[in-house]
């Protein structure tokens, strides 16, 4: 298990990161997430030890992490970098070489992660001459080639066509099933939803929320139904109960946003009552919306 | 595999596959070639401007003057003529055994005249003929030139003062050799630093630094780079060495069978044995290589130090010129310990790190140094390799993750303390 507590660096006098804690299970997929510069990339630098925390303290499985503890880590930085001259083949083996693998060994998963990444055809050509998707899969094949325990994916969707990014996703579900841990940021908030199963939102180096989906949704304060037709007597019953003015929709719904305590069963009843009512569909806030309500916080506090 | 020989392993083979190396190798194979075959192709261009010579004038005069002239092989005599023509032409010259110059020979109220038709006028512009001044005074005096040329000639025995080099032929040799190895010393110190500075450039500026810091130590990251990088320089200094060691005897059988004996000692070849330019001392050879590794290390570490500072590409020429300044000077004093050996600035000098490897280097090649001298500064070589491997290791550790501005001299100086 991957534990954060009170997480604190500072580059001169920015305080790039402030008492950041979090935990994340065996197996599980994390994602971490928050605008550019909020220290998403130098929580993850810390966690792989190429920074060092100012204060606070970062353990794996209850030990603080060392140069081998590291090894068995993986790390896919969103800036990509490759050896533009080295042949995909020989660049996936040097780096399962450098994270402890034997040359036949390397070389034998080399070649399984070019087949699953479709790009075995390219094993021969130097890294420069790929395009920059299967650039990325070739940095993926470097990074978990050697299995590792823990594998740390910044923006790992960034550039790819949706085709290559569900394969990337495909990937990573595989990898957390055979008990790897992955911690991922990513702005592509539906595949980072569908993708993760806990989640935490940085602002301006601090924590502003974090948790479960399920978690989180429980913290969010209101809930939006989607009802049709727009009649009065159907306004009428949602404006008893507090909801703002309805949003229009295209199809014809209107949105009312409620407190998440309203009696969402009696509200339906209500409603039935009120008119024809043809439908009525409470609806759970996405990660989205969880997110920019997070920040948004942050920005009006600012 | 430790991961020092994973790096070294793999950047060894990233050298040995990139075209550049290649490149490389074999165009300085071919300007070692081209340097050490270039006297014979000076002296072949001299001799047929000024070496070879038609020689004109009555036949009794004209037999004795040139055998004055050949006996030291100065000048090929290349046709003779009773008289030359009223006007002579480099047609003429070309037609005679393609001549540097025509000379009427003869004599004039008692003394020898000659009238001189160079195709190069400059080229006789110092010429005095002075190995025809028996024949003169024997016009004059009726003295036979063999008594004249015996008078002439003062017995001298040369001793040398350093037991290293039997005699001035050797000595000669040995500063060439030395001044030829010194510049191999520096060429391949520059040119193997600057690609480690490359590489880890390309490292930093496209990010794989990033992955390779979060996976290996740094500073083992940074040795196996420069080890390797030291390996491919030695096999091209290697290959470099061969083709002069497969060239020189064959220049030099070239120039002792030409006419001209003062080309070929200007070449520092023995012209009697050939082969003598093979007889390098095989420590000067171990000395060489000892103090290339040393040198090497203590530039390249710094050089290394100095590319994980840059975040771009066009920022290399910014940290290139103060580091590239010491070799530079390096390389000048160590003309000057080519010069003066024994003198007292040269001696301090083959102790200061990154001057000593060219100094010492150079004192070892061309005079006798005490083996405490040697020792010493190879120890201050091997502290000073030390010193930049810990000093680097920790520059480049910060410096491969800072990218924006180049970093203040506090920066560096917080980091090598960190």
């Amino acid at each position: 298990m991957l534990v954060l507590d009170r997480v604190q660096r500072s580059f001169g006098s920015v305080e790039a990161v402030r008492g950041v804690s979090f935990s994340v299970e065996r197996g599980a997929m994390f994602g971490l997430l928050g605008p550019n510069g909020a220290g998403k990339t130098t929580i993850m630098r810390m966690i792989l030890g190429i920074f060092v925390p100012d204060g606070g303290t970062i353990t794996w499985n209850g030990s603080p992490i060392d140069l081998a503890t590291r090894r068995r880590f993986g790390y896919l930085p969103e800036e990509r970098g490759l050896y533009g001259k080295m042949k995909v083949r020989d660049h996936i083996v040097y780096f399962g070489r450098l994270h402890g693998l034997e040359a036949t060994e390397a070389g034998r998963r080399a070649d399984l992660w070019m087949a699953t990444l479709d790009i075995e055809r390219y094993a021969q050509r130097a890294c420069s001459e790929l395009s920059k998707g299967n650039q990325q899969k070739v940095q993926l094949a470097c990074a978990v080639l050697h299995e590792p325990d823990l594998l740390v994916l910044d923006e790992p969707f960034s550039g790819l066509d949706p085709v290559n990014a569900e394969m990337m996703l495909n990937c990573m579900r595989a990898l957390a099933a055979r008990g790897t841990t992955l911690v991922l940021s990513s702005h592509q908030m539906f595949q980072i939803e569908n993708a993760c199963t806990a989640f935490c939102i940085i602002g301006a180096g601090e924590v502003r929320a974090r948790g479960t989906l399920a978690e989180l949704r429980r913290e969010f304060p209101t809930r939006t139904v989607r009802v049709a037709p727009d009649l009065p007597a159907i306004r009428a019953a949602f404006a008893a109960r507090g909801a703002a003015e309805p949003v229009a929709a295209a199809d014809g719904e209107i949105a009312f946003e409620l407190p998440a305590a309203t009696d969402f069963g009696s509200l339906l009843r209500e409603a039935v009552a009120a008119g024809p009512l043809e439908s009525f569909d409470r609806q759970e806030p996405t990660l989205n919306e969880i997110y920019v309500r997070a920040l948004g916080a942050l920005a009006a506090a600012r | 595999m430790n991961e020092i020989g994973i790096v070294f392993t793999a950047e060894i083979l990233r050298r040995l596959r990139s075209r550049i190396f290649w490149i490389a190798t074999l165009g300085g194979v071919l300007a070692i070639a081209f340097i050490v075959t270039a006297p014979t192709i000076f002296v072949g261009f001299a001799r047929s401007s000024s070496s070879d010579v038609i020689l004109a004038g009555p036949p009794a005069l004209r037999d004795r003057a040139k055998a004055l002239m050949t006996a030291k092989r100065e000048y090929r005599v290349v046709a003779t003529l009773d008289a030359l023509p009223s006007h002579v032409t480099i047609k003429f010259l070309e037609e005679h055994g393609d001549a540097g110059a025509a000379i009427a020979i003869s004599e004039r109220n008692g003394a020898l005249h000659l009238d001189v038709y160079p195709r190069d006028i400059s080229a006789f512009d110092d010429v005095e003929f002075r190995e025809l001044v028996p024949l003169n005074i024997e016009l004059a005096t009726g003295i036979a030139p063999a008594r004249i040329q015996k008078a002439a000639t003062i017995g001298r025995t040369l001793h040398a003062l350093d037991a290293k080099f039997s005699d001035s032929r050797v000595a000669a040799l040995a500063h060439g050799i030395a001044f030829g190895l010194i510049f191999i010393l520096y060429l391949a110190i520059i040119l193997a630093s600057q690609s480690v500075m490359a590489a880890v450039a390309e490292e930093k500026t496209s990010r794989i630094a990033e992955i390779l810091v979060s996976t290996i130590e740094p500073a083992n990251l940074l040795v196996g780079k420069t080890l390797a990088a030291a390996a491919v320089a030695l096999v091209q200094i290697a290959l470099w060495l061969a083709t002069a060691a497969l060239i020189l005897p064959h220049v030099a059988a070239s120039l002792s069978n030409s006419n001209s004996a003062a080309n070929a000692a200007a070449s520092g070849a023995s012209a009697n044995d050939p082969t003598a330019i093979l007889a390098v001392d095989p420590w000067v050879l171990i000395a060489f290589v000892v103090f290339f590794i040393l040198g090497y290390l203590q530039y390249a570490t710094v050089y290394a130090a100095a590319a994980s500072l840059i975040s771009r590409t066009e920022d290399m020429a910014s940290v290139t010129t103060p580091v590239i300044l010491p070799v530079v000077g390096a390389f000048f004093v160590a003309q000057f310990a080519l010069i003066a050996p024994t003198s007292p600035l040269v001696v301090a000098c083959s102790f200061v790190p990154f001057v000593s490897p060219f100094v010492m280097f150079t004192r070892i090649a061309i005079s006798t140094v005490p083996l405490w001298q040697i020792g010493l500064a190879v120890g201050i070589d091997a502290l000073t390799v030390a010193a930049c491997f810990w000093a680097a290791g920790r520059i480049y550790r910060v410096g491969m993750l800072l990218y924006g501005q180049l970093p203040s001299p506090k920066q560096i100086f917080a980091a090598l303390r960190a």
